[in-house]
């Protein structure tokens, strides 16, 4: 975890292009990407602000998922009447295929989407990278760019950010936001 | 102001839909601190008449849906008006109506999301909440219907001590594999956007209403990565949705269609319901809007004519696709089909029923072919609220048709019977809709029923651009 | 865990005489009270609840004066393509390889009344409410067959209890099942010998051979049942 002090300058809704001018100046100023945060009440492109793509893996678990929901089914379709075998009208008891498509498909679907829930899920609650801190303006529309630096150039910092209009917060202290 | 369209003559200028951009939600944008200060009040704030509801309701819910349904429990089936040869009536019929609502929510969040129509923004939870609430008492039906429903469960597939697994043949395992998919996944659909507006509640409130919302926003803070992620998830439940929407109603459909049934031994099943779904589904949505505007706080600065407006639109869409299916139907088995066929569409068209086969044509094809062309009344929220309703007592209209009328006209003349629902059977759907009504009243007042920030993601996508002459309104794709 | 007998499957099989069918419903109330049917009593019936696994279907032909009656008595047709099983979802109704017939389950059914919809021949009952037994009549219950409470579907079985009593006898006796060993109560009970039963595999069996007479028919085959049992078209004859 980092022990340097993170501050957090708070830009007003409207002022999109301060906020993606203040993260250029930060980075002139020696501040690596990943020392920086952008938090903000509606989503921003990262091309918008110049900053790195994120990356998530919620894809892969819900595919995983499918795949997890596609044997099951299977095993529902095809494996139970090799479990207890009992004719139903004329349909064949051990491969019937046209019935087995809908069990085939639902459960694959419900594989899917509940996996990719508890993707998000499992990601929302691991630690992240980069700064920590919030504020409550940011649910109101503002836009907060998080980050951490060396003290010595506070100076700088301070007139940087006053020169773009935005509210500097130092110490933002990391409120528990969930359990 | 604005000057209507006439049947003949001239033609709208194309001036009028553009005079005032004001007038539409995304020209109108107002700060998120106000608008979260709205939608948090619209939340929190209940009246008498709120409470008249809640308890008229809740009361409807305990005495109409538990009282007459634990009353048909321990006495018996008996107490329905089913008998041989119909032995599906109004519960069946009903529990078809609520899965059609149902999908109400999906069309309007997954599908217009994916066609990027930006007037779904405001009402997208609104629609959503009706699929889980639709979801949630259409679900209890096959419970309800059931002659012996303490064993349910001999459907649930889980390795158990008979030794059985249910027959994955029946559609209604299918039924109860699609309704269980289509309900978690909707309400997993419902909460994911609803993050966001959760996080803005947790920093509005206090006391126990902020804990549950401090634990439903999973912590969040609107970082690059969580909205990202968030972002991909939803692009997965839209495009997934869809297809299993699609099964849900399909499926329904082939509870009856797979049957030899006359009359119900049709191809043109799935897709027929599934637009029929959507014909009353969006007509709900159209319904509930309307109420929610009258009654809420500050509803109407997020609810404004051009949302009924376009929702009529896809309404008179919806109603001629519904025709066009009915017609297929009808023309097929009337053209040269089974003698039991041709007998059943005469008597369900000339019968002592007929007046349902009437109300549904006069409903589904008649009022929304004659009033939603036109401008100005998609445009009168009541107008459209009662056109909506009427649509739904069409489409509930053409499920009795499908169901208990065809039932009790079957090849065999000696064996033709006519069903009257009795009171119980009144009584516990009546108790549903109550269900539907109570739960919708309660969870208005828990979430943020607006997903502001879907709003004002719209209104910052928004501008008004010059381009010659005219100020045109431009949509940008901020991703 | 069951195993698919892999012995050559009796195939039973059920003709009706609609020349000897005289209406008398003797064949119903035979049924009923071999296999423990409750009596619904007048309003019931009237209303179409009546369970009778059995019922005899008259039809009125001709004009007035000159009416004239034709039975037909409809039970469970143990379709060998029967709609009622695929959509059954606890596979309360499943078909039997041993006996070629349909069976009734009573403890897995639910009460989805679903084959009952499917049914084109409205051959299955369900039990809307518990049956009403005052003593003494309970002592007149057959302890061969179950005694259905409410929310269950009932239908004829061709007296299965008869046909693995009859199972048992042969095998006791070290003999294979010959014809006439096994009758069911509504072919026992028909006083002009219009209802045959037995084993259709056997070409040598009074069923086999009335079965191929040439007045013979199946009710609604073109569905594609494959129903079991086989009528002979009446000559006009006794209501026939």
């Amino acid at each position: 975890m980092y022990s340097k002090v993170v501050h957090m300058a708070l830009f007003k809704e409207e002022q999109i292009d301060h906020a993606a001018e203040a993260i250029t100046r930060l980075r002139s100023l020696g501040i690596p990407d990943r020392d920086i945060s952008v938090i903000s009440g509606i989503p921003y492109s990262e091309r918008i602000l110049d900053r790195p793509m994120s990356w998530t893996r919620v894809g892969l678990i819900g595919l995983a998922g499918a795949v997890a929901g596609f044997i099951i089914a299977l095993l529902f379709a095809f494996g139970t009447p090799f479990l207890y075998p009992l004719r139903v009208a004329d349909m064949p008891i051990f491969f019937p295929i046209p019935t087995s498509i809908v069990v085939v498909f639902e459960i694959t679907m419900l594989g899917l989407l509940i996996s990719t829930f508890i993707g998000v899920f499992v990601e929302t609650i691991s630690p992240s990278y980069g700064p920590k801190g919030y504020h409550p303006k940011v649910s109101d529309g503002n836009i907060a760019v998080l980050f951490s630096g060396p003290m010595d150039l506070d100076e700088k910092f301070h007139s940087t950010f006053a020169e773009l209009g935005a509210t500097l917060e130092h110490d933002v202290e990391e409120e528990k936001l969930w359990l | 102001m604005a000057a209507e369209a006439k049947i003949f003559g001239k033609v709208q200028t194309a001036e009028q839909e553009h005079e005032d951009p004001t007038e539409q939600l995304m020209f109108d944008p107002r700060p998120r601190e106000e608008m979260n200060r709205m939608v948090m009040e619209m939340m929190t704030t209940t009246t008498k008449k709120f409470w008249l509801f809640f308890f008229g309701l809740g009361g409807g819910v305990v005495v109409l849906l538990f009282g007459a349904w634990g009353y048909m429990i321990s006495t018996g089936m008996w107490v329905t008006g089913l008998h041989r040869p119909i032995y599906w009536g109004v519960f069946i019929v009903t529990f078809v109506f609520w899965i059609g609502i149902s999908h109400a929510g999906t069309f309007v969040s997954a599908i217009l999301r994916v066609f990027k129509s930006e007037f779904r923004r405001p009402f997208t939870r609104a629609a959503e909440l009706m699929t889980t609430f639709g979801l949630a008492a259409g679900a209890l039906y096959p419970l309800i219907h059931l002659g012996r429903v303490w064993v349910f469960y001999f459907m649930v597939p889980y390795p158990n001590a008979r030794w059985l697994w249910p027959n994955f043949r029946s559609p209604l395992v299918w039924d109860l594999l699609a309704i269980t998919t289509y309900l978690l996944s909707s309400t997993i659909y419902l909460f994911l956007p609803l993050v966001p507006d959760l996080a803005m509640a947790r920093d509005r409130t206090t006391g126990i209403r902020h804990m549950a919302y401090k634990i439903l926003a999973l912590g969040w803070r609107g970082t690059e990565a969580e909205w990202f992620r968030l972002k991909k998830a939803i692009q997965i439940f839209a495009f997934a949705i869809i297809p299993v929407m699609f099964s849900v109603h399909t499926i329904v459909s082939w509870d009856f269609a797979v049957s030899q049934v006359a009359g119900w031994h049709s191809t043109i099943f799935g897709p027929y319901f599934i637009v029929g779904a959507i014909l009353s589904g969006v007509a709900a949505v159209v319904t509930i809007l309307f109420v929610l505007r009258s009654t809420l706080k500050h509803m109407d600065y997020f609810l404004r004519p051009e949302h009924f407006d376009a929702l009529g639109k896809l309404l008179l869409v919806f109603s001629f696709a519904w025709g066009y299916f009915f017609f297929n139907d009808y023309l097929l088995g009337w053209y040269g089909g089974e003698a039991a066929v041709r007998q059943l569409l005469t008597a369900h068209a000339s019968g002592p029923a007929a007046w349902i086969w009437y109300t549904m044509l006069i409903c589904n094809i008649g009022i929304p072919w004659l009033t939603l062309w036109n401008r100005k009344i998609r445009r009168t929220p009541w107008l459209m609220f009662i056109i909506t309703l009427l649509i739904n007592v069409g489409m509930y209209a053409e499920r009795f048709t499908i169901i208990p009328l065809t039932l009790g006209h079957q090849r065999t003349p000696f064996d033709w019977g006519v069903y009257t629902p009795r009171p119980i059977e009144l009584a516990i759907v009546l108790g549903t809709f109550c269900l539907f009504a109570f739960l919708y009243l309660v969870m208005s007042r828990l979430i943020p029923l607006v997903p502001v920030w879907e709003v004002q993601e719209g209104q910052v996508a928004h501008t008004l651009r010059k381009v010659g002459k005219a100020e045109i309104p431009t949509v940008t794709d901020l991703e | 865990m069951a195993e698919v007998s892999k012995e050559i499957a009796a195939k039973w099989g059920l003709v009706v005489d609609q020349d000897r069918c005289t209406g008398c419903n003797a064949c119903v109330v035979a049924c009923s009270m071999e296999n423990n049917v409750p009596f619904g009593g007048e309003d019931n019936v009237a209303f179409g609840r009546g369970t009778y696994w059995i019922y005899n279907k008259r039809l009125w032909e001709g004009e007035y004066p000159e009416v004239a009656p034709a039975f037909q008595p409809v039970m469970c047709q143990q379709c060998g393509s029967a709609p009622c099983e695929p959509v059954c979802p606890t596979f309360a109704s499943v078909h039997s390889e041993e006996e070629q017939i349909n069976l009734m389950v009573y403890n897995r059914c639910i009460g989805t009344r679903y084959c009952a919809n499917n049914c084109p021949y409205h051959a299955r009952q369900f039990n809307w409410q518990d049956p009403d037994i005052p003593e003494p009549m309970n002592s007149y219950l057959n302890p061969d067959v179950t005694v259905r409470r409410r929310g269950v579907m009932e239908k004829c079985t061709f007296c299965v209890q008869r046909i693995v009593a009859g199972r048992q006898t042969a095998a006791d006796e070290n003999r294979p099942m010959a014809d006439g060993d096994v009758t069911p109560a509504c072919v026992a009970a028909c006083p002009s010998g219009a209802l045959v039963f037995g084993n259709l595999s056997d070409p040598n069996s009074r069923v086999s051979q009335m079965a191929a007479n040439e007045r013979q028919y199946k009710l609604m085959d073109e569905l594609g049942t494959k129903p079991k049992v086989t009528y002979l078209k009446g000559g006009g004859r006794n209501g026939g």
